[in-house]
Protein backbone atom coordinates (compact mmCIF):
# COMPACT_ATOMS: atom_id res chain seq x y z
CA UNK A 1 0.00 0.00 0.00
CA UNK A 2 1.21 3.60 -0.81
CA UNK A 3 2.70 6.23 1.46
CA UNK A 4 2.79 9.94 1.39
CA UNK A 5 4.41 12.69 3.32
CA UNK A 6 2.98 15.89 4.15
CA UNK A 7 5.14 18.92 4.66
CA UNK A 8 3.11 21.72 6.46
CA UNK A 9 3.80 25.62 6.67
CA UNK A 10 5.32 25.05 9.45
CA UNK A 11 7.48 22.74 7.94
CA UNK A 12 6.22 19.27 10.11
CA UNK A 13 6.49 16.36 7.99
CA UNK A 14 3.60 13.88 8.57
CA UNK A 15 3.91 10.12 6.72
CA UNK A 16 0.90 8.31 6.39
CA UNK A 17 1.52 4.40 5.77
CA UNK A 18 -0.75 2.63 3.65
CA UNK A 19 -2.60 5.72 2.57
CA UNK A 20 -6.44 5.49 1.33
CA UNK A 21 -8.80 8.15 -0.09
CA UNK A 22 -7.70 11.59 -1.46
CA UNK A 23 -5.10 13.21 -0.12
CA UNK A 24 -7.89 15.68 1.56
CA UNK A 25 -9.37 12.45 2.88
CA UNK A 26 -6.15 11.23 3.93
CA UNK A 27 -4.60 14.60 5.90
CA UNK A 28 -7.88 15.41 7.73
CA UNK A 29 -8.19 11.76 8.96
CA UNK A 30 -4.70 12.12 10.51
CA UNK A 31 -5.38 15.89 11.52
CA UNK A 32 -2.74 17.39 9.16
CA UNK A 33 -2.53 21.17 9.89
CA UNK A 34 -3.75 23.65 6.82
CA UNK A 35 -6.07 20.71 5.09
CA UNK A 36 -9.62 21.33 6.06
CA UNK A 37 -11.73 19.98 3.51
CA UNK A 38 -15.00 22.33 4.16
CA UNK A 39 -16.85 21.31 1.29
CA UNK A 40 -16.34 17.37 1.78
CA UNK A 41 -14.11 17.07 -1.34
CA UNK A 42 -16.32 18.45 -4.18
CA UNK A 43 -13.65 21.08 -5.36
CA UNK A 44 -15.11 24.22 -4.41
CA UNK A 45 -13.88 25.65 -0.92
CA UNK A 46 -10.42 25.17 -1.98
CA UNK A 47 -9.30 24.51 1.96
CA UNK A 48 -7.37 21.21 0.62
CA UNK A 49 -4.18 23.41 -1.35
CA UNK A 50 -1.43 21.22 -1.44
CA UNK A 51 1.45 21.71 -4.00
CA UNK A 52 3.41 19.41 -5.91
CA UNK A 53 7.49 19.22 -6.05
CA UNK A 54 8.51 19.55 -9.77
CA UNK A 55 9.89 15.50 -9.46
CA UNK A 56 6.23 14.42 -8.80
CA UNK A 57 4.37 16.25 -10.82
CA UNK A 58 4.00 13.74 -13.91
CA UNK A 59 2.91 11.00 -11.74
CA UNK A 60 0.20 13.39 -9.99
CA UNK A 61 -1.19 15.22 -12.95
CA UNK A 62 -2.14 18.81 -14.24
CA UNK A 63 -4.80 20.37 -12.40
CA UNK A 64 -7.88 19.31 -13.69
CA UNK A 65 -10.33 22.63 -15.33
CA UNK A 66 -12.43 22.67 -12.28
CA UNK A 67 -9.16 23.38 -10.30
CA UNK A 68 -7.67 25.56 -12.70
CA UNK A 69 -10.93 27.51 -12.95
CA UNK A 70 -10.15 28.27 -9.36
CA UNK A 71 -6.39 28.83 -9.30
CA UNK A 72 -6.53 31.21 -11.76
CA UNK A 73 -8.45 33.93 -9.53
CA UNK A 74 -6.64 32.97 -5.86
CA UNK A 75 -3.82 34.85 -5.37
CA UNK A 76 -1.89 32.01 -3.20
CA UNK A 77 -1.94 29.31 -6.73
CA UNK A 78 0.79 28.20 -8.83
CA UNK A 79 1.76 26.12 -11.26
CA UNK A 80 2.25 23.41 -8.67
CA UNK A 81 -0.85 23.86 -7.36
CA UNK A 82 -3.24 21.13 -6.71
CA UNK A 83 -6.33 20.68 -4.39
CA UNK A 84 -6.39 17.89 -2.29
CA UNK A 85 -9.37 16.48 -2.57
CA UNK A 86 -9.28 15.85 -6.52
CA UNK A 87 -6.09 13.22 -5.84
CA UNK A 88 -6.68 9.63 -5.36
CA UNK A 89 -3.59 7.83 -3.54
CA UNK A 90 -2.66 5.21 -5.56
CA UNK A 91 0.12 2.37 -5.92
CA UNK A 92 1.38 4.48 -8.69
CA UNK A 93 1.86 7.30 -5.92
CA UNK A 94 4.07 5.51 -3.55
CA UNK A 95 6.13 7.74 -1.35
CA UNK A 96 4.70 10.87 -2.66
CA UNK A 97 5.58 14.05 -0.82
CA UNK A 98 3.07 17.27 -1.01
CA UNK A 99 3.64 20.38 0.44
CA UNK A 100 0.26 22.46 2.44
CA UNK A 101 0.11 25.50 1.17
CA UNK A 102 -1.63 26.58 4.07
CA UNK A 103 -3.21 29.52 2.53
CA UNK A 104 -4.56 32.93 5.22
CA UNK A 105 -7.92 33.35 3.88
CA UNK B 1 -40.78 32.31 -12.67
CA UNK B 2 -37.31 30.46 -12.31
CA UNK B 3 -34.81 30.13 -9.68
CA UNK B 4 -32.10 31.39 -12.57
CA UNK B 5 -33.79 34.29 -14.57
CA UNK B 6 -30.33 35.10 -15.70
CA UNK B 7 -29.58 32.50 -18.29
CA UNK B 8 -30.22 34.51 -20.99
CA UNK B 9 -27.82 37.32 -19.99
CA UNK B 10 -25.21 34.90 -18.83
CA UNK B 11 -25.14 33.54 -22.33
CA UNK B 12 -25.39 36.93 -24.00
CA UNK B 13 -23.67 40.09 -22.85
CA UNK B 14 -22.86 38.01 -19.48
CA UNK B 15 -24.15 41.53 -17.26
CA UNK B 16 -27.31 42.72 -16.09
CA UNK B 17 -27.82 45.92 -15.03
CA UNK B 18 -30.46 46.44 -12.47
CA UNK B 19 -31.53 49.51 -10.56
CA UNK B 20 -31.84 50.13 -6.98
CA UNK B 21 -32.47 53.47 -4.96
CA UNK B 22 -32.34 55.53 -8.54
CA UNK B 23 -28.57 54.05 -8.76
CA UNK B 24 -27.20 51.93 -11.14
CA UNK B 25 -25.87 48.40 -10.57
CA UNK B 26 -23.81 45.94 -12.95
CA UNK B 27 -24.18 42.03 -11.85
CA UNK B 28 -21.61 40.02 -13.38
CA UNK B 29 -22.75 36.78 -14.30
CA UNK B 30 -20.45 34.22 -15.58
CA UNK B 31 -18.20 32.55 -13.09
CA UNK B 32 -14.91 33.62 -14.08
CA UNK B 33 -15.95 36.71 -14.36
CA UNK B 34 -17.28 36.94 -10.87
CA UNK B 35 -14.31 34.92 -9.59
CA UNK B 36 -12.19 37.70 -11.21
CA UNK B 37 -13.78 40.38 -9.29
CA UNK B 38 -14.12 38.74 -5.94
CA UNK B 39 -10.43 38.50 -6.06
CA UNK B 40 -9.83 42.20 -7.46
CA UNK B 41 -10.58 44.12 -4.61
CA UNK B 42 -8.12 47.37 -5.93
CA UNK B 43 -10.78 47.38 -8.66
CA UNK B 44 -13.98 46.01 -7.02
CA UNK B 45 -14.15 47.42 -3.36
CA UNK B 46 -15.59 46.12 -0.31
CA UNK B 47 -15.52 50.00 1.01
CA UNK B 48 -18.86 50.77 0.78
CA UNK B 49 -20.84 50.41 3.72
CA UNK B 50 -23.97 50.19 4.25
CA UNK B 51 -23.95 49.21 0.16
CA UNK B 52 -22.53 45.45 0.21
CA UNK B 53 -25.90 44.24 -0.65
CA UNK B 54 -27.04 46.12 -3.71
CA UNK B 55 -30.16 47.73 -2.05
CA UNK B 56 -28.51 49.95 0.10
CA UNK B 57 -29.13 49.19 4.20
CA UNK B 58 -28.88 52.83 4.82
CA UNK B 59 -32.33 52.91 6.44
CA UNK B 60 -31.98 49.80 8.35
CA UNK B 61 -28.34 50.13 9.86
CA UNK B 62 -25.72 52.35 10.73
CA UNK B 63 -22.93 50.70 11.45
CA UNK B 64 -20.42 49.20 8.65
CA UNK B 65 -20.66 45.62 8.81
CA UNK B 66 -17.12 43.90 9.62
CA UNK B 67 -15.19 41.91 8.21
CA UNK B 68 -17.16 42.25 5.12
CA UNK B 69 -17.34 45.93 4.40
CA UNK B 70 -13.51 47.21 4.04
CA UNK B 71 -10.28 45.84 1.93
CA UNK B 72 -7.44 44.58 3.36
CA UNK B 73 -5.35 44.93 5.14
CA UNK B 74 -8.31 46.06 7.50
CA UNK B 75 -10.11 43.31 5.76
CA UNK B 76 -6.85 40.62 6.63
CA UNK B 77 -6.67 41.95 10.41
CA UNK B 78 -10.34 42.36 11.31
CA UNK B 79 -11.10 38.88 10.05
CA UNK B 80 -8.40 37.30 11.80
CA UNK B 81 -9.79 38.42 14.94
CA UNK B 82 -13.14 36.66 14.86
CA UNK B 83 -11.84 33.39 12.32
CA UNK B 84 -11.59 30.84 15.30
CA UNK B 85 -14.66 31.51 16.19
CA UNK B 86 -16.23 30.93 13.05
CA UNK B 87 -13.96 28.07 12.77
CA UNK B 88 -15.54 26.19 15.85
CA UNK B 89 -18.11 23.70 13.84
CA UNK B 90 -14.76 22.70 12.10
CA UNK B 91 -12.03 22.18 15.06
CA UNK B 92 -14.98 21.32 17.77
CA UNK B 93 -16.04 17.86 18.06
CA UNK B 94 -18.29 18.46 21.18
CA UNK B 95 -19.65 21.40 19.46
CA UNK B 96 -20.55 19.58 16.29
CA UNK B 97 -22.08 16.90 18.57
CA UNK B 98 -24.18 19.98 20.13
CA UNK B 99 -25.77 20.98 16.72
CA UNK B 100 -26.38 17.07 15.67
CA UNK B 101 -28.02 16.38 18.76
CA UNK B 102 -30.44 19.97 18.31
CA UNK B 103 -31.04 19.46 14.69
CA UNK B 104 -31.93 15.63 15.27
CA UNK B 105 -34.49 16.25 18.22
CA UNK B 106 -35.78 19.28 16.44
CA UNK B 107 -36.35 16.78 12.94
CA UNK B 108 -38.15 13.96 15.76
CA UNK B 109 -39.89 16.56 16.93
CA UNK B 110 -41.31 17.65 13.33
CA UNK B 111 -42.11 13.79 12.16
CA UNK B 112 -43.85 13.67 15.92
CA UNK B 113 -46.51 16.63 14.82
CA UNK B 114 -46.70 15.03 11.72
CA UNK B 115 -47.65 18.24 9.67
CA UNK B 116 -46.07 21.76 10.28
CA UNK B 117 -44.98 25.09 8.49
CA UNK B 118 -41.47 24.90 7.83
CA UNK B 119 -40.04 28.46 7.13
CA UNK B 120 -41.27 30.04 10.26
CA UNK B 121 -41.95 26.84 11.96
CA UNK B 122 -38.86 25.25 11.45
CA UNK B 123 -36.04 26.64 9.51
CA UNK B 124 -36.21 29.96 11.93
CA UNK B 125 -36.16 28.70 15.21
CA UNK B 126 -33.17 25.80 13.91
CA UNK B 127 -30.95 28.92 12.45
CA UNK B 128 -31.80 31.18 15.72
CA UNK B 129 -31.05 28.25 18.01
CA UNK B 130 -28.32 27.00 16.20
CA UNK B 131 -26.85 30.10 16.32
CA UNK B 132 -27.27 30.81 20.29
CA UNK B 133 -24.92 27.89 20.29
CA UNK B 134 -22.25 29.19 18.04
CA UNK B 135 -22.87 32.48 20.27
CA UNK B 136 -22.70 30.63 23.41
CA UNK B 137 -25.67 32.38 24.78
CA UNK B 138 -28.97 30.80 26.10
CA UNK B 139 -31.72 29.27 24.17
CA UNK B 140 -33.80 32.27 26.12
CA UNK B 141 -31.97 34.45 23.64
CA UNK B 142 -33.13 32.71 20.52
CA UNK B 143 -36.43 33.36 21.54
CA UNK B 144 -36.18 36.92 21.18
CA UNK B 145 -34.11 36.30 17.55
CA UNK B 146 -37.09 34.42 16.24
CA UNK B 147 -39.54 36.99 16.97
CA UNK B 148 -37.49 39.35 14.55
CA UNK B 149 -38.46 37.11 11.86
CA UNK B 150 -37.11 35.52 8.83
CA UNK B 151 -35.22 38.81 7.98
CA UNK B 152 -33.62 41.04 10.14
CA UNK B 153 -33.99 44.07 8.77
CA UNK B 154 -36.91 43.54 6.13
CA UNK B 155 -39.09 40.45 7.46
CA UNK B 156 -42.49 43.50 8.90
CA UNK B 157 -44.66 45.87 7.66
CA UNK B 158 -42.67 48.93 5.59
CA UNK B 159 -43.52 51.20 8.30
CA UNK B 160 -41.47 49.82 10.82
CA UNK B 161 -38.46 48.43 8.83
CA UNK B 162 -36.87 51.80 10.37
CA UNK B 163 -37.64 50.63 13.85
CA UNK B 164 -35.18 47.51 13.57
CA UNK B 165 -34.64 46.34 16.60
CA UNK B 166 -30.97 44.67 16.12
CA UNK B 167 -28.37 47.38 16.46
CA UNK B 168 -30.06 48.40 20.26
CA UNK B 169 -30.35 44.54 21.02
CA UNK B 170 -26.48 44.20 20.47
CA UNK B 171 -25.36 47.17 22.14
CA UNK B 172 -27.25 45.98 24.94
CA UNK B 173 -26.18 42.65 25.56
CA UNK B 174 -22.50 44.38 24.40
CA UNK B 175 -23.06 46.49 27.86
CA UNK B 176 -24.81 43.58 29.59
CA UNK B 177 -21.64 41.57 28.70
CA UNK B 178 -18.97 44.24 30.08
CA UNK B 179 -20.76 43.98 33.78
CA UNK B 180 -21.37 40.59 33.61
CA UNK B 181 -18.62 38.85 31.32
CA UNK B 182 -18.95 35.26 30.34
CA UNK B 183 -17.79 32.74 27.41
CA UNK B 184 -19.92 34.30 24.86
CA UNK B 185 -19.75 36.28 21.89
CA UNK B 186 -20.41 39.63 23.42
CA UNK B 187 -17.95 38.89 26.24
CA UNK B 188 -15.26 37.60 23.76
CA UNK B 189 -15.80 40.79 21.87
CA UNK B 190 -15.50 43.25 24.42
CA UNK B 191 -11.90 41.86 25.31
CA UNK B 192 -11.00 41.37 21.26
CA UNK B 193 -8.08 44.20 20.47
CA UNK B 194 -7.29 45.37 16.75
CA UNK B 195 -3.77 46.43 16.29
CA UNK B 196 -3.33 46.56 20.06
CA UNK B 197 -6.01 48.92 21.07
CA UNK B 198 -9.70 47.56 21.71
CA UNK B 199 -12.42 47.40 19.23
CA UNK B 200 -14.30 50.48 19.27
CA UNK B 201 -18.31 50.22 20.34
CA UNK B 202 -18.77 50.57 16.63
CA UNK B 203 -16.65 48.11 15.50
CA UNK B 204 -18.34 45.54 17.39
CA UNK B 205 -21.59 46.47 16.50
CA UNK B 206 -20.44 45.96 12.93
CA UNK B 207 -18.96 42.54 14.00
CA UNK B 208 -22.64 41.63 15.65
CA UNK B 209 -24.73 42.82 12.90
CA UNK B 210 -23.51 40.87 10.23
CA UNK B 211 -23.44 37.70 12.56
CA UNK B 212 -27.43 38.48 12.73
CA UNK B 213 -27.94 39.54 9.39
CA UNK B 214 -26.16 37.05 7.49
CA UNK B 215 -26.57 33.64 7.73
CA UNK B 216 -30.44 34.02 8.07
CA UNK B 217 -32.75 33.95 5.17
CA UNK B 218 -29.89 32.54 3.53
CA UNK B 219 -30.07 29.10 5.76
CA UNK B 220 -33.70 29.38 6.17
CA UNK B 221 -34.11 29.63 2.42
CA UNK B 222 -31.84 26.70 1.78
CA UNK B 223 -34.00 24.49 4.23
CA UNK B 224 -37.18 25.31 3.10
CA UNK B 225 -35.97 24.47 -0.58
CA UNK B 226 -34.32 20.88 0.76
CA UNK B 227 -37.84 20.16 2.14
CA UNK B 228 -39.60 21.69 -1.09
CA UNK B 229 -36.84 19.49 -2.98
CA UNK B 230 -37.36 16.29 -1.08
CA UNK B 231 -40.95 16.74 -1.57
CA UNK B 232 -41.43 16.67 -4.87
CA UNK B 233 -38.49 14.04 -5.28
CA UNK B 234 -38.92 10.98 -3.24
CA UNK B 235 -36.17 9.05 -5.12
CA UNK B 236 -33.75 11.44 -4.00
CA UNK B 237 -34.83 10.73 -0.02
CA UNK B 238 -34.36 7.09 -1.06
CA UNK B 239 -30.94 7.55 -2.34
CA UNK B 240 -29.82 9.08 0.64
CA UNK B 241 -31.10 6.95 2.98
CA UNK B 242 -29.34 4.27 0.93
CA UNK B 243 -25.72 5.38 0.57
CA UNK B 244 -25.04 7.95 3.35
CA UNK B 245 -21.76 8.99 1.55
CA UNK B 246 -24.05 10.74 -0.46
CA UNK B 247 -24.98 13.69 2.24
CA UNK B 248 -22.25 15.33 2.07
CA UNK B 249 -21.86 16.27 -1.95
CA UNK B 250 -25.51 16.41 -1.28
CA UNK B 251 -24.94 19.33 0.89
CA UNK B 252 -23.00 21.14 -1.01
CA UNK B 253 -25.33 20.30 -4.26
CA UNK B 254 -28.60 22.12 -2.77
CA UNK B 255 -26.53 24.95 -1.24
CA UNK B 256 -25.75 25.40 -5.28
CA UNK B 257 -28.74 24.53 -6.83
CA UNK B 258 -30.66 26.65 -4.37
CA UNK B 259 -27.92 29.65 -4.32
CA UNK B 260 -29.57 31.49 -2.13
CA UNK B 261 -27.71 35.15 -1.90
CA UNK B 262 -28.64 36.54 -5.05
CA UNK B 263 -25.55 39.14 -5.29
CA UNK B 264 -23.35 40.81 -2.95
CA UNK B 265 -22.04 44.37 -4.34
CA UNK B 266 -18.44 46.33 -4.77
CA UNK B 267 -17.87 49.21 -5.65
CA UNK B 268 -15.51 50.96 -8.42
CA UNK B 269 -12.84 53.44 -7.23
CA UNK B 270 -12.20 54.53 -10.59
CA UNK B 271 -13.81 54.22 -14.26
CA UNK B 272 -13.98 50.35 -14.88
CA UNK B 273 -14.57 48.65 -18.36
CA UNK B 274 -16.94 45.23 -17.69
CA UNK B 275 -16.70 42.28 -19.84
CA UNK B 276 -19.75 43.59 -22.44
CA UNK B 277 -17.45 46.49 -23.09
CA UNK B 278 -19.46 48.77 -21.17
CA UNK B 279 -17.90 50.54 -18.55
CA UNK B 280 -18.84 51.64 -14.95
CA UNK B 281 -18.03 55.23 -13.45
CA UNK B 282 -16.32 56.06 -10.82
CA UNK B 283 -17.56 55.54 -7.65
CA UNK B 284 -20.45 53.31 -8.96
CA UNK B 285 -21.36 49.50 -7.76
CA UNK B 286 -21.18 46.13 -9.84
CA UNK B 287 -22.75 43.25 -8.21
CA UNK B 288 -21.43 39.03 -8.33
CA UNK B 289 -24.21 36.95 -8.92
CA UNK B 290 -23.84 34.20 -6.80
CA UNK B 291 -26.95 31.68 -8.50
CA UNK B 292 -25.51 32.70 -12.17
CA UNK B 293 -22.37 32.00 -11.73
CA UNK B 294 -23.26 28.08 -9.96
CA UNK B 295 -25.47 27.71 -13.19
CA UNK B 296 -22.69 28.70 -15.77
CA UNK B 297 -23.07 25.55 -17.86
CA UNK B 298 -18.94 26.10 -18.89
CA UNK B 299 -18.69 25.16 -15.34
CA UNK B 300 -21.46 22.84 -14.70
CA UNK B 301 -23.03 19.85 -16.63
CA UNK B 302 -26.69 19.99 -16.45
CA UNK B 303 -26.39 23.07 -14.30
CA UNK B 304 -30.63 23.26 -13.67
CA UNK B 305 -30.93 19.46 -12.10
CA UNK B 306 -29.72 18.37 -8.54
CA UNK B 307 -26.94 15.82 -9.28
CA UNK B 308 -26.37 14.10 -5.55
CA UNK B 309 -22.90 13.11 -6.33
CA UNK B 310 -21.83 15.76 -8.32
CA UNK B 311 -18.02 16.26 -8.29
CA UNK B 312 -16.37 18.28 -9.16
CA UNK B 313 -18.38 20.90 -7.70
CA UNK B 314 -16.42 24.16 -7.62
CA UNK B 315 -20.22 26.34 -6.84
CA UNK B 316 -19.50 29.43 -4.90
CA UNK B 317 -22.92 29.99 -3.30
CA UNK B 318 -20.20 30.91 0.10
CA UNK B 319 -18.75 33.31 -2.24
CA UNK B 320 -14.72 33.11 -3.18
CA UNK B 321 -11.74 34.81 -2.20
CA UNK B 322 -10.87 36.82 0.90
CA UNK B 323 -14.65 37.49 1.64
CA UNK B 324 -15.83 33.91 1.60
CA UNK B 325 -18.86 33.11 4.20
CA UNK B 326 -17.29 33.40 7.67
CA UNK B 327 -20.24 31.33 8.83
CA UNK B 328 -19.80 28.41 5.90
CA UNK B 329 -18.39 25.58 8.63
CA UNK B 330 -21.97 26.19 10.87
CA UNK B 331 -24.25 26.32 7.41
CA UNK B 332 -22.59 23.17 6.36
CA UNK B 333 -22.96 21.63 9.92
CA UNK B 334 -26.83 22.64 10.28
CA UNK B 335 -27.10 21.30 6.43
CA UNK B 336 -25.03 18.09 6.34
CA UNK B 337 -27.22 17.17 10.20
CA UNK B 338 -30.31 17.84 8.62
CA UNK B 339 -30.37 15.17 5.98
CA UNK B 340 -28.78 13.15 8.06
CA UNK B 341 -31.60 13.14 10.92
CA UNK B 342 -33.93 13.54 7.53
CA UNK B 343 -33.04 10.01 6.88
CA UNK B 344 -32.81 8.91 10.01
CA UNK B 345 -36.26 9.24 10.67
CA UNK B 346 -38.44 10.29 7.54
CA UNK B 347 -39.59 8.16 4.92
CA UNK B 348 -41.38 11.02 2.92
CA UNK B 349 -42.37 14.79 2.30
CA UNK B 350 -45.61 15.87 1.08
CA UNK B 351 -46.22 19.40 0.14
CA UNK B 352 -49.73 20.43 1.41
CA UNK B 353 -48.99 24.08 0.62
CA UNK B 354 -46.17 26.14 -0.88
CA UNK B 355 -45.89 29.71 -1.44
CA UNK B 356 -42.30 30.53 -3.37
CA UNK B 357 -40.87 34.10 -2.55
CA UNK B 358 -39.92 35.77 -5.54
CA UNK B 359 -36.92 38.99 -5.31
CA UNK B 360 -38.48 41.62 -7.44
CA UNK B 361 -35.77 43.80 -8.79
CA UNK B 362 -36.20 46.14 -12.01
CA UNK B 363 -34.76 43.84 -14.25
CA UNK B 364 -35.51 39.83 -13.22
CA UNK B 365 -37.76 38.55 -10.45
CA UNK B 366 -36.26 35.30 -8.80
CA UNK B 367 -38.08 32.68 -6.66
CA UNK B 368 -35.98 32.27 -3.73
CA UNK B 369 -36.91 29.90 -1.02
CA UNK B 370 -39.93 29.82 -0.11
CA UNK B 371 -42.69 32.25 2.37
CA UNK B 372 -44.95 29.36 3.39
CA UNK B 373 -44.34 25.56 3.35
CA UNK B 374 -46.19 22.75 4.59
CA UNK B 375 -45.28 19.70 4.56
CA UNK B 376 -46.74 16.24 5.73
CA UNK B 377 -43.82 13.91 7.37
CA UNK B 378 -44.23 10.67 7.33
CA UNK B 379 -41.77 8.99 10.06
CA UNK B 380 -39.94 5.39 9.28
CA UNK B 381 -42.37 2.73 9.56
Amino acid sequence: MPKVTFITPENETITIENAEGTLMEIATFNDVDGIEGACGGVCSCATCHVRIPAEWQAKVGPASEAEQGIFDFMEEAGPDSRLGCQIEMREELDGLVVHVAGDEE
Amino acid sequence: MSMDPFAEGREGSGVLRVETEGAPVAMLLRMQDVRKAAKDWKTYSSDLAPDIVIHSEADVRSVRQLPIECDPPDHTDYRALVQPLFDRPNKDPEYKAEIETLVDQMVADLVHESECEIVRGFALPLQSKALARLLSVPDSEADVWIQWGVHVFYDRDEAETEKNPLEAYTGEMFRKAEENPGEDFFSHLNQLHFRGRPLTFEEKQGFANVTFAGGRDTVINTISGIFAYLAEHPETLQQLKQDRSLILPAVEEFVRYVSPLTAIARKCPHATALPDGSEVSEGNRIAMCWPSANRDASVFSNPDEVVLDRKPNPHISFGFGKHNCLGAPHARLILRSLLTSLCDRVDEIQVLKKVAKLEEESSFTRENGYEQLNVKLLGNS
